[in-house]
């Protein structure tokens, strides 16, 4: 070796030793302290985990949670075994809410609006100032007679807060107290009240039934209560006795359509007409349990003149027919593809008189109505509706407007020219903890705690046809600087004095609600049974999540005059067929749901369930109608109706008619965090707004559209490589028939 | 190029010895405290059991470092004249906890659960050394891999050799 290379080898090894050496000093964790407590939590012992039940509140089914907590930190969050509603489940929208609390996009502090309105730009105050500006203002309202001009909207409560919020308004002077939600299948209550006499979703008994025919419903995933019927369909399939069959009527096919034995893509519109078709047939075969009232309304509705019009078979409508009729028990449900249209309510009513026909109401395994909510379930006001506020602010009918929860910047079309009539409000304030979009025209923000830090109590809706009150229990400390949303309306109580301060004593939320509970049980004797007093009571209850009775079987008759209500016609579609050639379903996604769920990025990274796809908005369109389109997967759309036009990559998907496309609900948020913004398109702003005059929900199911190629933007990520097998014969299939044979031979 | 390989080989092999020399022999095996704590005058000389102070060992997986209520219980009256405890007191006074500096640490991904090995009657000595002779707290066990399971055999713990065991 030469002298000129083994000093290269000597400089080569000490730069290495000393890059290594360093590297060693610094990946060391920078002297790790140990910080011990000051005076030791009595309840925490370092690393062994507390559990505390409680309810989610990230939809409104109301399932029990048991949330785990170490060192005062929640970190996991899972169903409550005991809970009647999600018994131990609890699905991804439950399973996110640590991500709800530790947002980094949460709001931290009480914000004064700086910039012009729906800058989001903000300056952050006090409490005290806060609580000072807000009762200012209401208090001038109230000094010039205008106290009517106070608005509350918020998402659809109950129980306690829905009193302590109503109690306000009314302290106020103000009747102008509303719930809003994209989902509160207003619809359904409607016609559940024309036609049961109570406005609320009774309780379905997919556990127990036989033959299941839902009528757009996707239970498993989005629909009304979805764990628990997740939970009754599982042990329906898969239960004790014979297995039950489901069939699955809409023209997409959702998870629940795809986990079906029958799938009826009926024509968009049309699917009431098929149920009334179903009905008639089973009537005019003799089959019916109870048709006395409905002969002469259903003999319009032969099957073979539906036939044409629902694009149903005539044998398939008769073999439906008879099958619903002769298996015991049997139920049909009205979901989305006969409740999300126009006439939506005619549409639920022809399936509610299709179960009186064939003798489910009120039978295990049928629809069992829910006729006790303990007087404290969610009141639905079918007067009150987003239509009434736009205008009301129009006509400058609203001087101060508070919103909580509700999000109907986010959620209804354009064409409603909500943000407009928001503009002529001249004071707006939020108690949202998020900056979601209507929370952005907000004067002033006083940020309410999230679920998991607050306290509140829940009467699920739809229950189990058996009484049930949840509490919810904070089961962390404050992150940040947020109040309980009872206290905020106990302080601004205090700080607007006069009567409101009158009406509403108690000192906090926590005894409000504490008292509430004791006029529930001294009025509830099956409460007080088997405890030592109201104490007792309440920690047994805090412990258990909250309190449960028995199952009441209630009974109810589909009256007559339903009838009424029934239009007997396909639902309309704006925009003419030869412009426009496509049916267009926006339907709610597993994970995001009416757009909440789109700021947890757990939620956007799971897969939707049918597609695969994750972090993005796409159309669904038959692979036959993008091969006459000349579409391939990926490529970018423009997606256009009479109202608006959004982009979004083309999904091939053969589950869905070929005459329509389907978007899902939830991205495009322009606000609402970093995961958020930015991202997708909603296909809700190209809707026409047609609002029901009854019910007053919003048609989802309403316009045609036309597909034309739009600019390369967007990419489609997926998880699925392909959706066939190629021949290699991955999933073995196995024919129902066969498989029985297959049963009886190993036993 | 067959040289720059070779460059590149004695570098590397350079670069490892340099990162274990640090690891083995710089690395301080006894760093001084915020307070100049004797384990040596509180377990030796007044044999106070370790579990009166390191209250969670057998209910938990981390044994617990002392509050500071623990320290002031005794220390508003004893030694109350010596200036390392005045230093404890003025850390009570300002109602913060007393920033130690970790002496004995585990990767994340390593489970080691205090509960078990305190429950199954292992000495703390086993794995802390003579603390009781220590006047400031020294690490004497490498606390690697095969220095686990080099006892986990010898006292034939069940599953003791169970990848699952510590890495869950």
């Amino acid at each position: 070796m030469k002298r000129r290379d083994f000093l290269k080898f000597i400089g080569i090894g000490g730069v290495g030793a000393g890059a290594g050496f360093v590297l060693g000093k610094v990946s060391k964790p920078p002297g790790a302290k140990l910080i011990p407590y000051l005076i030791p939590p009595e309840d925490i012992i370092p690393g062994v985990a507390t559990w505390y039940a409680s309810v989610c509140t990230l939809c409104g089914a109301g399932c029990g949670t048991l949330v785990r907590v170490m060192e005062g930190r929640a970190k996991k969050v899972e169903g409550n075994p005991g809970h009647p509603i999600n018994r131990g489940g609890l699905c991804a929208l439950g399973q996110s809410s640590v991500q709800a609390l530790y947002n980094p996009d949460r709001i931290t502090k009480p914000l004064k609006r700086k910039g012009p309105r729906g800058s989001g730009e903000y300056a952050e105050i006090t409490w005290d100032e806060a609580l000072k500006t807000l009762a200012a203002n209401l208090i001038e309202l109230k000094s010039k007679n205008e106290s009517e001009k106070f608005h509350l909207l918020t998402s659809p409560l109950g129980g306690t807060i829905d009193r302590l919020a109503g109690e306000f308004v009314s302290a106020f002077g103000s009747s102008n107290y509303s719930h809003y939600g994209l989902f509160q299948r207003k619809n359904l209550a409607f016609a559940n009240l024309s036609t049961m006499g109570t406005a609320s979703i009774p309780h379905y008994d997919i556990e127990n039934t036989k033959y299941l025919l839902s009528f757009g419903a996707d239970f498993s995933s989005t629909w009304v209560s979805p764990v628990n019927y997740s939970n009754g369909y599982g042990k329906m399939r898969q239960g004790t006795g014979e297995r039950g069959k489901l069939v699955q009527v809409e023209p997409r096919l959702s998870l629940t359509g795809a986990n079906a034995d029958e799938w009826v893509p009926a024509k968009p519109g049309t699917e009431a007409l098929l149920a009334l078709a179903i009905a008639n047939t089973i009537v005019e075969k003799g089959l019916a349990r109870d048709a006395s009232a409905w002969r002469g309304v259903l003999s319009r509705y032969k099957a073979k003149d539906m036939a044409s019009i629902c694009d149903v078979p005539v044998e398939r409508i008769e073999a439906m027919a008879v099958e619903f009729a002769r298996t015991r028990p049997s139920l049909a449900i009205a979901g989305d593809s006969v409740s999300s249209y126009e006439n939506g309510i005619s549409g639920a009513i022809a399936v509610n008189i299709l179960n009186q026909v064939a003798g489910n109401i009120g039978v295990i395994g049928g629809v069992m109505p829910n006729g006790d909510d303990l007087g404290n379930g969610k009141k639905i006001d079918f007067g009150r509706k987003i239509s009434t506020l736009i205008s009301a602010a129009n006509a400058d009918k609203i001087k101060t407007l508070i919103v909580y929860g509700a999000n109907p910047v986010f959620t209804t079309p354009k064409a409603a020219r909500l943000e407009e009539a928001l503009s002529k409000v001249p004071f707006i304030a939020s108690f949202s903890s998020f900056m979601d979009e209507t929370t952005a025209h907000a004067d002033i923000i006083l940020p309410a705690h999230t679920s998991l830090e607050d306290w509140g109590d829940d009467f699920p809706d739809p229950g189990v046809a058996a009484p049930v009150a949840s509490i919810i229990q904070p089961v962390v400390s404050p992150v940040f600087e947020t109040k309980s949303l009872g206290d905020i309306f106990i302080e601004l109580a205090r700080a607007v004095g006069g009567n409101v301060a009158g009406k509403i004593t108690a000192p906090n939320f926590a005894e409000y609600l504490k008292a509430s509970w004791k006029g529930l049980y001294s009025r509830n004797r099956e409460m007080a049974a088997g405890t030592l007093g109201f104490e007792d009571f309440w920690n047994k209850a805090l412990q258990r999540g909250g309190w449960w009775g028995p199952s009441r079987k209630m009974t109810a008759t589909v009256s007559a005059r339903a009838g009424e209500h029934l239009t007997g016609a396909p639902a309309r579609f704006e925009g003419e067929e030869a412009q426009y050639p496509f049916y267009l379903i926006p339907y709610a996604q597993t994970a995001y749901m009416d757009g909440r769920g789109a700021n947890l990025p757990w939620l956007q990274e799971l897969p939707d369930p049918m597609t695969s796809v994750v972090w993005g908005t796409w159309v669904e369109i038959n692979p036959k109608t993008a091969a006459s389109l000349g579409l391939k997967e990926g490529d970018m759309v423009n997606i256009e109706s009479p109202f608006g036009k959004i982009s979004a990559p083309v999904y091939l998907y053969p589950g869905i008619r070929p005459d329509t496309v389907a978007v899902p609900i939830g991205q495009g948020h322009s606000h609402y965090g970093r995961y958020a913004k930015g991202r997708g398109a909603n296909p809700i702003e190209i809707l026409p707004y047609k609002e029901d005059p009854l019910s007053g929900e919003a048609a989802l199911n309403s316009t045609r559209v036309r597909i034309t190629r739009g600019a390369t933007g967007e990419r489609l990520v997926k998880m699925e490589g392909s959706t066939k097998e190629f021949g290699r014969g991955i999933v073995q299939t196995v024919s129902p028939s066969e498989f029985k044979r297959m049963k009886k031979e190993v036993v | 190029m067959k040289k720059l390989i070779l460059y590149a080989v004695v570098g590397g092999i350079a670069f490892v010895i340099g990162y274990f020399v640090n690891d083995q022999f710089f690395s301080d095996r006894a760093p001084v405290q915020p307070i100049n704590f004797s384990h040596k005058i509180h377990a030796g000389d007044n044999q106070i059991p370790c579990q009166y102070c390191h209250i969670y060992a057998e209910r938990s997986r981390v044994s617990g470092v002392p509050n500071v209520k623990r320290c002031m219980g005794c220390h508003q009256i004893i030694k109350t004249d010596s200036p390392e405890i005045q230093k404890v007191a003025s850390y009570w006074d300002k109602k913060e906890p007393i920033p130690w500096v970790k002496v004995y640490n585990l990767p994340d991904h390593v489970y080691f659960p205090h509960k078990r090995h305190v429950r199954a009657g292992v000495d703390c000595k086993n794995c802390h050394g003579d603390v009781a002779s220590m006047a400031r707290i020294e690490k004497v066990s490498s606390l690697q891999m095969g220095w686990c399971l080099s006892c986990h055999t010898k006292r034939e713990v069940k599953n003791g050799h169970d990848c699952w065991t510590c890495h869950k």
